[in-house]
């Protein structure tokens, strides 16, 4: 009994603490429009409508919302609890536009003229104007509740390490894939960096020995793969939808390159992603 | 007539209807390469979408949660020919992946994007922009996103419908729903759309059928979503997948139940890899069978008790007056979602009888859940926890 009141008093602690950073005069001249909002991932739905599934897949658990409006600008603020760090970071990953700069605001952010999204600790935050259909500017006051907020939301403020294990060069975009990277169910979850040319992609699994099993899945699905001196293990082929391909394991890591003009030439560009891969 | 009879008269009403009858950003994708069929690619179902004549495969492709584009090339590869994306999926990421995945292809395919946004100059802009991120000229079906009652379309954004065709930017007009019983008489009386998106599935009731029926018997083309009920993944961290749905086979015959009713043009099921693209392709082949309906009954078996589908039916029965559906939402808040506080948060809005009317003091409980939710055993739970 006492340990079942422990987790209610902590829980509602965590709620008050969520309510904190939900706070409209954090910006001189707004003021709350409405009552906040809270969705689980039951009634998600209700205010994503389909878009809520791509939350889910990025393991959301609970989003809380505020509009503060000033004048005529409507600000629609929603902070959403993603379970950990990896899957704020996915799930910004996902919705930042690639062609788009990186901003500093947590582990990484995106600052549009109507939008400012970040990612800090398990948090993704999204602030948005809500009335998209004016061509306003409203950078200085996104960012005005950004330095607000951020401070605010306990966690990490680096990005996940892996991500800096994928060749920088001629790299356009990288995300988190919640499942099935590839396209291929083996491949559970992992990070996927595309390129000029090609992708690379890294799944870590939970040991040495069920990577190995990973591996052993792979090549019975590519069966004219090629054996290449790579790491633990590795091979390379030409196959339908990824051309050339280059796969192999370390330790417990399970990365390589695709989608290259040949096998050959993904070897060569897997044997520089595995020299960044610790 | 038990709950048990119903649900599996309800599954069996599928048994007995017949069959019905831009250069890619991605240069390694290279989605123009002409793919030859093998012979093991499965027999394809081609369907007429009400009164817009368009001939869709009744599987279609829901492309929201796709994170490889390779999947959508090769299901236009092996003929599916509907995908459906919306603006506001990934803050356009999609429909710039779906545009990178289609290619060139998108010519001989039925492509349609929803919009959002809640007034004329809104829709219009995020038209255009989505036909930029899909580097098209036109979408073949444009859907107002999202709307769950009538109050939320306004008179502009049909007129911004009726501009777009004019424009050529659209070829057909849709309204896409998760409350479509909310929503069928006035979309019947409207004629506004030519296209409805619904949810549908095999754990929804017979008015939501009776909606559809409705609804198709003007000539509205109906595209089913959402067909898997939600079971084909975990809705929340570290939650257990009913392992029947997961067997092999289960979702497919889910998707088998939606394209076994009448009335349904086609389906727009998620798919993330290659497997779920092979099995779904399965469902054009094969009649849903006593083996599928074992598989669907055994997964409603498993949440009746805890699932309320907000149908309504409840509304009012109570005779100590308590609000049945909230108090069993709430309780999920906390029994599924650990979110012990923000439950209790909720239950504490509701009128004060809600903390002290005792279900025990009831002889018999008024309440009947059609879909088997062991109410009184619920409200005492959120009682217990809440109050």
């Amino acid at each position: 009994m006492k340990m079942l009141l422990a987790c209610a008093v902590l829980l509602a602690a965590n709620t008050a603490h969520a309510q904190a950073y939900l706070d409209c005069h954090f910006v001189p001249g707004y003021e709350q429009s409405g009552p906040k909002r809270q969705y689980t991932p039951d009634n998600l739905f209700d205010y994503r409508d389909g878009a809520a599934e791509g939350y889910l897949i990025y393991s959301f658990t609970l989003l809380q919302g505020i509009d503060c409006k000033s004048g005529s600008t409507i600000l629609s603020i929603d902070i959403s609890d993603m379970s950990d760090a990896d899957s704020a970071y996915g799930m910004f990953s996902a919705n930042r536009d690639p062609r788009q700069p990186i901003a500093r605001i947590g582990m990484g952010a995106q600052l549009m003229p109507q939008s400012l999204l970040f990612a800090k600790g398990r948090y993704f935050v999204e602030i948005v104007e809500t009335d998209g259909s004016t061509d306003s500017n409203q950078t200085a006051a996104l960012q005005a509740f950004a330095a607000k907020i951020e401070p605010l939301l306990e966690g990490r403020s680096t990005p996940p390490e892996e991500l800096a294990w994928f060749p920088p060069a001629n790299q356009e975009s990288v995300k988190l894939v919640p499942e099935s990277v590839l396209g291929l169910k083996i491949l559970k979850r992992g990070y996927v960096a595309r390129y000029a040319t090609g992708q690379a992609f890294i799944v870590i699994e939970q040991s040495p020995i069920s990577a190995a099993e990973v591996m052993n899945k792979l090549r019975a699905r590519f069966e004219d793969s090629t054996p290449v001196k790579l790491a633990d293990e590795a091979f390379e082929l030409k196959a339908p939808y990824l051309d050339g391909l280059c796969i192999f394991r370390k330790g417990r890591t399970i990365a390589g390159f695709t989608n290259l003009a040949d096998p050959q030439s993904a070897t060569g560009q897997a044997a520089k992603l595995l020299e960044r891969i610790p | 007539m038990s709950i048990n009879s119903s649900r599996r008269e309800f599954l069996s009403a599928g048994l007995m209807l017949p069959v019905a009858g831009a250069a890619s950003k991605f240069d390694f994708l290279n989605p123009d390469k002409p793919v030859a069929k093998s012979a093991k690619t499965p027999k394809l179902e081609y369907r007429t979408l009400g009164k817009t004549g368009l001939k869709v495969t009744a599987l279609g492709f829901g492309c929201m949660i796709t994170s490889d584009p390779s999947v959508i090339t090769r299901a236009a590869d092996l003929g599916i020919n509907y995908f459906d994306t919306a603006r506001g999926y990934q803050n356009g990421n999609n429909e710039r992946m779906v545009a990178a995945a289609l290619g060139a292809k998108r010519k001989d395919l039925i492509l349609s994007t929803k919009s959002i946004a809640n007034n004329k100059e809104g829709l219009l802009k995020h038209l255009d922009t989505s036909l930029s991120e899909l580097k098209t000229d036109y979408v073949d079906i444009w859907y107002l996103h999202a709307k769950d009652i009538p109050s939320a379309i306004h008179e502009d954004m049909i007129e911004a419908q009726q501009i777009a065709k004019q424009q050529g930017k659209i070829r057909f007009a849709g309204m896409s729903t998760h409350a479509l019983a909310k929503m069928a008489e006035w979309t019947v009386d409207k004629k506004a759309f030519d296209v409805v998106l619904t949810v549908y599935n095999f754990t929804m009731d017979a008015k939501t059928e009776e909606s559809i029926a409705a609804v198709a018997k003007t000539g509205t083309g109906v595209v089913a979503m959402k067909i898997m009920a939600g079971g084909s993944r975990a809705r929340r961290p570290g939650e257990q997948v009913d392992p029947r749905m997961q067997r092999e086979g289960a979702m497919l015959s889910a998707l088998k139940w939606v394209l076994n009713k009448p009335h349904i043009g086609t389906t727009i099921p998620s798919m993330t890899d290659m497997d779920q693209l092979d099995e779904n392709l399965l469902a054009m082949a094969e009649k849903f069978s006593p083996n599928d309906e074992k598989a669907l009954a055994a997964h409603l078996d498993q949440i009746a008790p805890y699932y309320c589908r907000f149908c309504g039916e409840c509304d009012g029965a109570c005779q100590k007056g308590l609000q049945v559906a909230d108090t069993l939402r709430i309780l999920t808040y906390a029994d599924g979602y650990g979110q012990f506080a923000l439950a209790r948060e909720r239950f504490n809005e509701l009128p004060g009888h809600h903390a002290t009317a005792r279900c025990g003091d009831c002889t018999e409980c008024t309440v009947k859940c059609p879909h088997g939710v062991r109410v009184a055993e619920r409200i005492s739970r959120a009682q217990e926890l809440f109050a």
